[in-house]
């Protein structure tokens, strides 16, 4: 009973105790098992291995009739979902005459283009609203001359702002 | 090597679901493991059960080896049977609380008559504590290394060499009485 597990014990002992502690530990160990080798237990009744092995085979005979089971139940479903198709493709061409039209719809929802509510729709849409308005009441202001500054500059610098706006808007 | 080729081999077929395969691993280690829980319950009866119990697992379980000490991963297995029984034995006993007075002295009855069966060594065995009769049996039976059984209860290697010492001591201290 002990083929396997002859590692040189006192060596493995030396790791945690003294050389002289470890050789008694070792012999302990020998000592104890040797008791153990000397009072075998019992062994198994050849009808209860017997028992064992048939066991074996009738769950390996369940497991085996469960795969075959689950194989058949796919393919089944398989086959099941093929005639299905089968069927609502001849029904379509019955009723269609052949492939109907490809109906192509807006992502975007109706109720968005319906909407005048800007805000509440999309928020850079409002913020370019806002300051597109902004520009114009600048524009008018110069126009007038209300801020008193340099028109032909400050009209200019309007212009570049309002294609700044305009960039960062389509860039998102 | 050739031995662990062969292993190997067997091992396949049981994966390929042979009956062969599994009668051979019967054959080769049927005894050891029902000697391993002989020693742990002191009953032939409850480790005829086992031992089926365990190869029928094993059965389920195979697919799950992935190489390494097929003894470390056997005898691993046949330690969980060993505890799932424990732990049904528990929850039987506490519903048989209620009843206790009426079946203590069928259980005494039953206890001796066992008791006169077995040997010396599984008399002292029981004196020590489950928890070093597992791991003296583990090492037994499964005829692992201290490194492997360390591993497999995910325990320091001195811890088991130690727990292990003072068992087998102990035991032939109570053998020598």
């Amino acid at each position: 009973m002990n083929e396997r597990n002859e590692e040189n014990l006192k060596e493995l002992f030396e790791k945690f105790v003294s050389s002289e502690q470890a050789e008694r530990g070792a012999e302990d160990i020998r000592k104890g098992e040797e008791i153990l080798r000397e009072h075998p237990a019992p062994e198994p009744d050849g009808e209860v291995i017997a028992g064992i092995k048939a066991q074996i085979a009738m769950e390996l005979l369940g497991r085996k009739r469960r795969v075959s089971k689950r194989v058949v139940y796919k393919v089944a479903a398989v086959a099941a979902a093929f005639i299905i198709l089968a069927v609502v493709n001849v029904k379509i061409f019955e009723k269609g005459g052949g492939p109907g039209k490809v109906v192509r719809a807006s992502v975007l929802p109706a109720a968005l283009w319906d909407s005048e509510d800007i805000a509440a729709d999309d928020v850079d849409l409002a913020i370019l609203t806002a300051e597109i308005k902004e520009i114009e009441e600048d524009v008018l202001a110069l126009e007038l001359g209300e801020n008193g500054g340099n028109g032909h500059i400050d009209m200019a610098e309007l212009e570049m702002e309002l294609m700044e706006i305009n960039g960062d808007f389509w860039e998102g | 090597m050739a031995k662990s080729d062969d292993l190997a081999q067997i091992i396949n077929g049981c994966k390929a679901g042979e009956a062969e395969s599994f009668q051979t691993l019967v054959d080769m280690y049927g005894r050891r493991c029902y000697g391993y829980f002989y020693r742990l319950t002191g009953n032939r009866d409850i480790s005829d059960d086992l031992l089926g119990e365990l190869f029928v697992k094993l059965v389920a379980k195979i697919g799950s080896f992935k190489g390494g000490s097929f003894e470390s991963w056997l005898f691993k297995t046949a330690s969980n049977v060993f505890y799932d029984y424990l732990r049904k034995k528990q929850r039987q006993k506490k519903l048989l609380e209620g009843r206790e007075k009426q079946l203590k002295s069928e259980l005494i009855e039953a206890k001796k008559s066992e008791r006169e069966q077995i040997d010396k060594l599984q008399v002292q065995l029981e004196r020590l504590n489950a928890e070093t009769r597992e791991l003296i049996m583990l090492r037994f039976y499964s005829q692992l290394s201290f490194k492997e059984i360390a591993e497999m209860r995910s325990e320091p290697i001195g811890t088991t060499l130690s727990k292990m010492h003072r068992g087998l001591k102990k035991l032939r201290e109570l053998m020598e009485q």
